[in-house]
């Protein structure tokens, strides 16, 4: 078969053409692919807390001995405890008694029925401690306790102890300090 | 792949032993167009788990890193992405949740192309963004490809910790797509 100039264009012509096509479905190819990734995670009992009051100043209105010194803690407390199984609590001892010689005690009351007792308000999914409790610098005492499945919000849930000091005359005037520490725990 | 076998009778077999070639033969030439189509592809590779812990008890989020690997080719009129989706919530119910917004990450260390800049957060009902491919782009063999094949980009992923979460253990499958013009 003889190629006349003709048929040689007309090939070409053809051969580009095609190119353009193959280009122009090249740039529409769109290709896409996938892959999957598991994430894992596990959640178990946690617990946190903040003491929002920074500093508690026993007060009292009383210039006769008729009313003890009182004041208020805050605390925001977090806490999430296993399920069907888990419990917390939520303590307070004093880890460092009232500082100063005369003054109040609460390992060492100079009088007997001096003490540093206080009272408990807990939001839910807590349960505040009954009564009136006795601070104590030996041991932790309760303030409040949680059950199975207890959570609490994202932004912390409240709680708060009543302090109530004894106003004992035997106490030197002056300034007195001690230190509550709170804890939290979660199971 | 097409694979062509040339049959030779017993005839011709003992022509070719006898080093007898017909006489007056002819020999000719051929010429074949060969032609390939390059298009734009992608294939991506992730880690089949990742476990999310966190150090702590307080309330801390949750972490985990996943390095994700991949190889693309890009037209030069085009460009690519990849993207993820939390394709399967965290379940159990009762624990923490992609579509309430707990789970974001954040993109780094890519070979090739731009990793996703600061936090995104993972949705369950849209792809949000991994990295960008620019055009011309290719996986390996340097020059105007990468030096690595395959490529790859880190992503750390954080989930809040809520105490409203139930204790237990969660999944969630999160699906990375990648796409090529």
């Amino acid at each position: 078969m003889t190629l006349t100039k003709e048929n040689t264009q007309q090939m070409t012509r053809n051969m580009m053409i095609a190119a353009c096509a193959l280009l122009m479905i090249a740039g529409l190819m769109q290709a896409q692919n996938t892959g999957t990734t598991t994430l894992s995670v596990v959640v178990g009992p946690e617990a946190a807390l903040t003491v929002t009051t920074g500093t508690t100043s026993l007060t009292t209105a009383s210039t006769a001995f008729a009313n003890p010194y009182t004041g208020t803690t805050s605390l925001t407390y977090q806490i999430r405890t296993t399920k069907t199984t888990g419990s917390g609590t939520v303590t307070v001892k004093i880890t460092s008694d009232f500082a100063g010689t005369g003054g109040p005690s609460v390992g060492t009351p100079p009088s007997a029925g001096d003490a540093l007792t206080y009272t408990c308000t807990v939001s839910t999914p807590g349960t505040a401690c009954t009564g009136s409790q006795t601070a104590s610098t030996t041991a932790a005492t309760s303030l409040a306790t949680f059950g199975a499945g207890a959570n609490s919000t994202k932004a912390g849930n409240t709680a708060s102890t009543s302090w109530s000091l004894t106003d004992d005359p035997v106490y030197a005037t002056g300034t007195y300090t001690a230190t509550a520490t709170y804890t939290i725990s979660a199971s | 792949m097409k694979t062509m076998v040339w049959r030779f009778g017993t005839p011709w077999l003992a022509l070719f032993a006898l080093g007898i070639i017909p006489a007056g033969g002819s020999t000719g030439t051929g010429s074949q167009t060969l032609s390939a189509t390059i298009n734009p592809v992608g294939s991506i590779t992730a880690p089949a788990s990742a476990s999310l812990t966190t150090s702590t008890t307080t309330f801390q989020p949750f972490h985990g890193n996943v390095a994700v690997n991949y190889q693309a080719r890009t037209s030069a009129a085009g460009g690519g992405t990849i993207t993820l989706s939390v394709s399967s919530d965290f379940s159990p119910s009762g624990g923490p949740s992609a579509a309430s917004g707990a789970l974001t990450y954040t993109c780094s260390g890519a070979t090739l192309g731009s990793a996703c800049s600061g936090s995104q957060t993972a949705s369950t009902t849209s792809q949000t963004p991994v990295l960008t491919l620019p055009p011309s782009a290719c996986t390996g063999g340097g020059g105007v490809c990468s030096t690595q094949n395959p490529n790859s980009v880190s992503l750390s992923f954080t989930l809040t910790d809520n105490p409203g979460y139930a204790t237990g253990a969660y999944t969630a499958n999160v699906t990375f797509t990648i796409s090529t013009t």
